[in-house]
């Protein structure tokens, strides 16, 4: 019994002292949990609990941002930021619809699903053209990718 | 003898019976196939033409229209395939931008060209050629030179994953040349990896 307590003081305790460590973060870099150092919230001992609470809660897709923009050609642009929530690679598919000024589709051979693959816990984003200058509008759809 | 003949029918109503199933294309969920299928290239020409448009090298200062030919795009892959399958999709949507027109005058492939742009000269050319009304006759030095050509491949590998599995690998490569400098304008690759197994084939 005694010998449990102090392993689990001594395992307790390099969480807290790992969490000491003062970290340089930049949002525009994302480590894996393979790759950087553990810390309180990330390590060997809470991954696991981590991992079951996130399949628990369901953990997904979050949506970011949309930028919306003509480029040099005068097409409409789209870029979609997501973020993962999940603890493993999310997979799955999405369709752009475009629309012109009277909300009409345009037709396209590139209006398909397309595949996106999102890291666990990563940003990601993908971008779409509009197949002509008279898009004005778009509508998207997602689904998960078909094994 | 009778029952012999119901028998020998009996099959061919039981083969009418069989379940024969439309594939929705638009949201397809059926499964994977080693071998290219139709939502391979639709993926791929789904990429190069969002790429195309993506790049601005079709946009013209002027706002006038370039003239494209599609030259050879070659299969190498084990499959039988229509390269068409692929470079019609993209030609589709060049047309519809608006920015492209393409011509049937020149071609890497029979499909891309029209025998009828060099059929009527040869009929210009014969005494057939005076039954028509001669305004309505294309004229020499009438057909527009190509300013930009699009050519590519298509070529697989296949490689041993384990020693159940195979891993297949598709590469779609496209090209853009200015057919006046050689100059290449534009290119893309869209590669597309199947696994699976060693059972399957993939040809």
């Amino acid at each position: 019994m005694k010998k449990c307590f102090l392993l689990l003081f001594f395992a307790v305790s390099i969480v807290l002292l790992n969490g000491c460590n003062k970290e340089y973060k930049d949002k525009r870099v994302s480590l894996d949990s393979d790759v950087k150092s553990s810390d309180a919230a990330n390590n060997y001992l809470t991954r696991p609990v981590y991992a079951a609470f996130s399949l628990l809660a369901g953990h997904g897709i979050d949506l970011k941002d949309v930028k919306v923009f003509r480029n040099n050609s005068d097409f409409l642009e789209i870029q979609v930021t997501g973020y993962n929530r999940a603890v493993y690679t999310k997979r799955f598919d999405y369709k752009v619809d475009w629309l012109d000024k009277n909300g009409a589709t345009v037709d396209s051979k590139a209006a398909v699903w397309m595949p996106v693959s999102a890291k666990s816990r990563t940003t990601f984003d993908f971008k779409a053209v509009a197949p002509s200058k008279e898009v004005t509008d778009f509508r998207m759809d997602t689904r998960k990718t078909p094994e | 003898m009778k029952k012999l003949a119901v028998l020998f029918v009996i099959p061919f109503f039981l083969a009418g019976c069989e379940e024969v199933q439309k594939v929705d294309t638009k949201n397809d969920t059926g499964k994977q196939v080693m071998s290219l299928d139709y939502r391979d290239f639709d993926q791929a020409a789904s990429d190069m033409i969002q790429s195309l448009l993506h790049s601005g090298v079709l946009s013209k200062k002027d706002g006038s229209r370039y003239v494209l030919a599609t030259s050879k795009v070659t299969n190498d892959t084990m499959q039988r395939i229509d390269t068409d399958q692929l470079t019609a999709k993209i030609e589709e949507d060049m047309m519809n931008s608006g920015q492209v027109v393409m011509t049937s005058a020149v071609g890497g492939k029979e499909s891309n060209r029209d025998d009828t742009v060099y059929g009527m000269r040869d009929v210009r050319d014969s005494s057939r050629g005076e039954e028509f009304n001669q305004p309505t006759m294309p004229q020499k030095g009438q057909i527009i030179a190509p300013e930009l050509s699009m050519s590519g491949k298509i070529f697989q590998r296949n490689l041993r994953y384990d020693s159940d599995k195979q891993q297949v690998e598709y590469y779609f490569q496209l090209k853009l040349t200015d057919v006046k400098t050689g100059l290449r304008f534009w290119q893309k690759e869209v590669p597309i990896v199947k696994r699976g197994s060693n059972k399957t084939v993939s040809w």
